[in-house]
């Protein structure tokens, strides 16, 4: 387990007030607020920012890791002293098992005892096929176990899932009896479903987006290609004089919902190499043959 | 995000972290709108989601991260409309 500079995430010192730390938390809330940030990984980073400020804006927290991290390096292999949190009262239950890194619930996994007999909510990611052939998955979730001294840690649990075909981004797969016993009768887990992205295909809703290359002789004249779907393969016809970016919309074709999504195919024109002599020959004919300007009229 | 799969209030709470009380509130103050009774849609758990976070991170009003639930959403539209038209 690697050690995390909490007080570096936040670029703060480690004499920092309370005040500076929320206002260094803030500022970077704002810039890797995942909903206008820029930066590639704000995702990632905005997680670390959040374990970093829920451990140093709660005083009981922040003095915990301060005695704990005496000496230690970012990055550096960590090992917490057997009992190291005896002592330490923590008065807060806000840890939300599963987001925080395992540093986080090595230190704080004793906060981690959720609300028994409750409904317990976990994201699952499912490839895209999966919602067209509704298979049955295993699912890891990691949850926090209380030992024998009340001190807490994450455990793997593999579940059986069925897939129900149509699934779609964000619908909930509830599983009865699936969530926390509560001595007598336990929760339901509640699983959120989201697709991993796809080098191919992107839903949206019920709708399924690929890409589709075509020869440019396909574009112009038309013709009949094969797309491959997760359903498996589909005949498409490209109308003539069909350019780059343009999309084609088969119905009923997405997402095997009720009623299916559509399969949206946004053309790219892919141009054989000029390498090859034949195509060089064909493309030097056709600058010579055809009065064509692209940018006519633009 | 579809809009015709319903959750219920329940499963919303579960969901995002958040009370039954803190929904009702927003409920009555018009800042979250519920599909039908007691029911919401999945754009319902990414809105509320969203308002938590502002208001967490910001100490931000109730009021305030619902403006910028509302912009958020704004944009997100208007950004499909550009990705569909293009």
């Amino acid at each position: 387990m690697e050690y995390k500079d909490y007080y570096g995430t936040l670029g703060v010192q480690r004499e920092a007030s309370a005040d500076e730390i929320r206002k260094a938390f803030r500022r970077l809330a704002r810039k890797y607020h995942p909903d206008v940030s820029k930066e590639p990984d704000a995702e990632a980073r905005m997680k670390e920012v959040n374990e970093a400020y829920a451990v140093l804006s709660d005083a009981e927290k922040r003095a915990a890791y301060d005695q704990l991290g005496q000496g230690y390096r970012p990055g550096e292999e960590f090992r917490p002293p057997p009992d190291w949190d005896a002592g330490f009262e923590f008065s807060h239950r806000d840890f939300q098992g599963g987001d925080f890194s395992d540093f986080f619930a090595e230190l704080f996994g004793r906060m981690g005892a959720q609300a028994h007999g409750r409904d317990h909510y976990a994201k699952v990611l499912l490839d895209v096929e999966d919602a067209f052939t509704g298979p049955t998955r295993q699912v890891a979730l990691r949850v926090p176990k209380a030992d024998a001294h009340g001190r807490v840690a994450l455990e793997t649990r593999t579940l059986n899932v069925r897939i129900p075909v149509g699934v779609r981004e964000g619908q909930l797969i509830r599983l009865a009896g699936q969530g926390a016993a509560a001595g007598g009768k336990p929760g339901d887990l509640l699983l959120e479903v989201h697709f991993r992205p796809h080098g191919r295909f992107r839903v949206d809703g019920r709708d399924l987006h690929v890409d589709l290359p075509v020869a440019p002789w396909e574009a112009a004249l038309g013709a009949v290609v094969p797309v491959a779907l997760p359903a498996g393969e589909l005949k498409v016809r490209i109308p003539a004089g069909a350019q780059g970016g343009r999309v084609l919309r088969v119905r009923g074709k997405g997402i095997p919902a009720d009623p299916p999504g559509d399969l949206l195919l946004a053309i790219r024109v892919v141009l054989p190499s000029a390498e090859d002599e034949k195509a060089r020959a064909l493309y030097e004919q056709m600058a010579r043959d055809l009065a064509f300007d692209p940018r006519a009229g633009s | 995000m579809s809009d015709d799969v319903l959750i219920t209030l329940e499963e919303l709470t579960v969901v995002c972290s958040v009370s039954r009380e803190w929904v009702r509130e927003r409920l009555e103050e018009g800042l979250l709108t519920a599909a039908t009774e007691g029911r919401f849609t999945l754009r319902a758990v990414r809105r509320v989601r969203r308002m938590r976070e502002l208001e967490r991170d910001f100490d931000a009003a109730p009021e305030l991260a619902a403006l910028v639930a509302d912009l958020l959403e704004e944009l997100e539209a208007l950004r499909a409309r550009l990705g569909r038209e293009a």
